[in-house]
């Protein structure tokens, strides 16, 4: 079953680009999905345009079946969460445990059963330590972890995640990833990552690859980094593995495996054949 | 700017710490007026007995008192200056060539120093021993009333809480740009008026361009997370008023009222 219908979508900042360009697109319940691409190229606008941040100009969103409109947007709410870029821009309560009541409140859950809920999430997080602790005396990725936790802790069926990693140092960006795998595993939610990272690409299930506002690719990452030449005319990176399989289909030799190891060993195999 | 003793909470467990937000404001209140009314030294002196076993009891020691009166040593100078050029009444004290002092002078200024001292002893109560959360809720619930009249009392708390979760994340974003202006050769500390009201201008247009981003990813943040102003939310942060609290709230509505009393009496 489809939790996202995205159907020829546009939006526009200032009437002159669209900076999000006839979209369609479908994405499974439970899947983890990777969206890639240039700066600039509607990433961070289509996650806007999804979360009813925005308003699109034009097209339509249904999220677990229901259409995005200002009627729906309240339960829309409810079963979407988004992790942003900037640690500090998302942290609204002044310790942790207001940080992740600020959404319990606000969507009305009881305050004597806050508590035992937000300690629940503050230890899925590892942050148990940390529970009364001031934004300014955590580091990015513990600051993330506390989004995340808030996030999960309204129980959405959706979550997205902004470049969540793209402001941490690698200690950080390590732990946000490990959590999101985590959470893309325990197929409890169906994931969406904005991401630079070519590594993430390749552990999520699907992979939208964004140009100018317009969808490029939406496949398996092993079915996108296939077509490295393309991705190639759009300046984008491409995984060591498809670029030496891309270099050898070049000469004809067409090799099978997609990790590094495999390839190593196919290459021995076949140069033992020859 | 981190070392700002006024106004900062002080992390400890006291009996003043545990007292209700909304009682210790209300309490701070009613001690300010009590500190207007007296012109009898008599009462000053048991104001200022009662604000310092206050003090006492929030564990707060006697040199942070003494650091907090600091920012007001010009001022109390200036004061000083002030009254004793213009003041002509009560018994000349001493002449200093051909100008005469006169006691009236002196002791306005000792009376509004004095009096000046002992309201950054309160409101130092009231600020080292109460989270500025709690202080909002506070504020929140004393206003509560003028809702009536569509007085936005939760939004405006939410706002004030919102500013002080910020304060620290700011202060560290000014000195991030003074330095990146500092390495590009921009000097703050030297130079005439006119040069340093350009470095300053130099980190205020950053500083503002970044907070306005800020302030509209945080927006995003919130309305992703819910958040609808107006809106009907739960507290999870719950105000109790407990016996302590009541007793507080006595001991300063009878200090009030023999501060009046004196007015009539003494």
């Amino acid at each position: 079953m489809s939790m996202i219908e995205v159907r020829n979508l546009i939006y526009s900042y200032n009437n002159e680009t669209n900076a999000v360009d006839d979209i369609s697109f479908d994405i499974k319940e439970g899947t983890y999905t990777t969206i890639i691409g240039h700066n600039g190229s509607g990433k961070s606008t289509l996650a806007k345009l999804m979360a009813g941040l925005l308003e699109p100009k034009a097209g339509e969103i249904k999220i677990d079946g229901m259409v995005l409109n200002e009627e729906n947007l309240p339960l829309i709410r409810n079963e979407l969460g988004i992790v942003f870029q900037n640690p500090d821009n998302q942290f609204i309560g002044s310790t942790v445990k207001d940080d992740i009541a600020f959404g319990l409140e606000n969507r009305q859950v009881p305050s004597e059963e806050m508590e035992k809920i937000i300690e629940e999430y503050i230890e899925k997080v590892n942050l148990t330590k940390f529970m009364n602790s001031e934004p300014q005396n955590l580091s990015g990725g513990q600051k993330q972890r506390v989004a995340i936790a808030g996030v999960m802790a309204m129980q959405p069926k959706i979550i997205i995640f902004d470049e969540a990693t793209s402001m941490l140092d690698p200690k950080g960006k390590k732990e946000i990833k490990k959590l999101m795998y985590d959470l893309a595993e325990s197929d409890q939610f169906t994931i969406i990552s904005i991401t630079h990272d070519i590594e993430e690409v390749m552990q999520s299930d699907d992979c939208i690859v964004m140009n100018k506002g317009r969808l490029f690719m939406h496949n398996t990452p092993l079915k996108v980094f296939e077509k490295a030449e393309q991705l190639k005319k759009i300046d984008l990176d491409v995984p060591f593995v498809f670029k030496v399989k891309e270099a050898f289909n070049k000469k004809h030799i067409r090799l099978k495996s997609d990790d590094l190891k495999g390839l190593v060993d196919e290459l021995c195999q076949y140069r033992s054949n020859r | 700017m981190k070392n700002m003793v006024f106004g900062k909470y002080i992390p400890v467990d006291s009996f003043m710490h545990r007292l209700d937000p909304r009682a210790k404001l209300i309490g701070v209140f009613l001690l300010m007026i009590a500190l207007f009314v007296p012109d009898n030294w008599w009462v000053f002196l048991g104001l200022g007995i009662l604000i310092f076993i206050g003090l006492l009891m929030a564990k707060i020691g006697v040199k942070m008192v003494l650091q907090s009166f600091k920012p007001m040593i010009m001022m109390m100078i200036f004061l000083l200056v002030i009254n004793v050029l213009s003041v002509r009444t009560g018994d000349p004290l001493f002449v200093i060539g051909s100008f005469t002092i006169y006691s009236d002078a002196v002791f306005n200024t000792l009376f509004v120093v004095v009096r000046l001292m002992l309201m950054i002893c309160i409101t130092t109560l009231l600020t080292a021993t109460t989270k500025p959360l709690d202080l909002t809720l506070g504020i929140e619930w004393i206003l509560k009333p003028l809702n009536r009249f569509h007085f936005p009392s939760h939004e405006i708390a939410m706002m004030v809480s919102i500013a002080l979760r910020f304060i620290p994340t700011i202060i560290e974003e000014t000195m991030r740009i003074m330095n990146a202006q500092k390495s590009r050769g921009v000097d703050f500390e030297n130079g005439k008026i006119g040069e340093k009201i350009k470095a300053i201008l130099s980190l205020i247009v950053p500083l503002f361009s970044v907070a306005f981003e800020r302030a509209y990813e945080l927006a995003d943040a919130m309305e992703a997370r819910a958040y609808v102003p107006g809106a009907p939310r739960t507290r999870y942060h719950i105000l109790k008023f407990k016996m302590s609290d009541f007793i507080f709230g006595l001991v300063c509505l009878i200090a009030l009222g023999l501060s009046i009393a004196s007015r009539f009496y003494l």
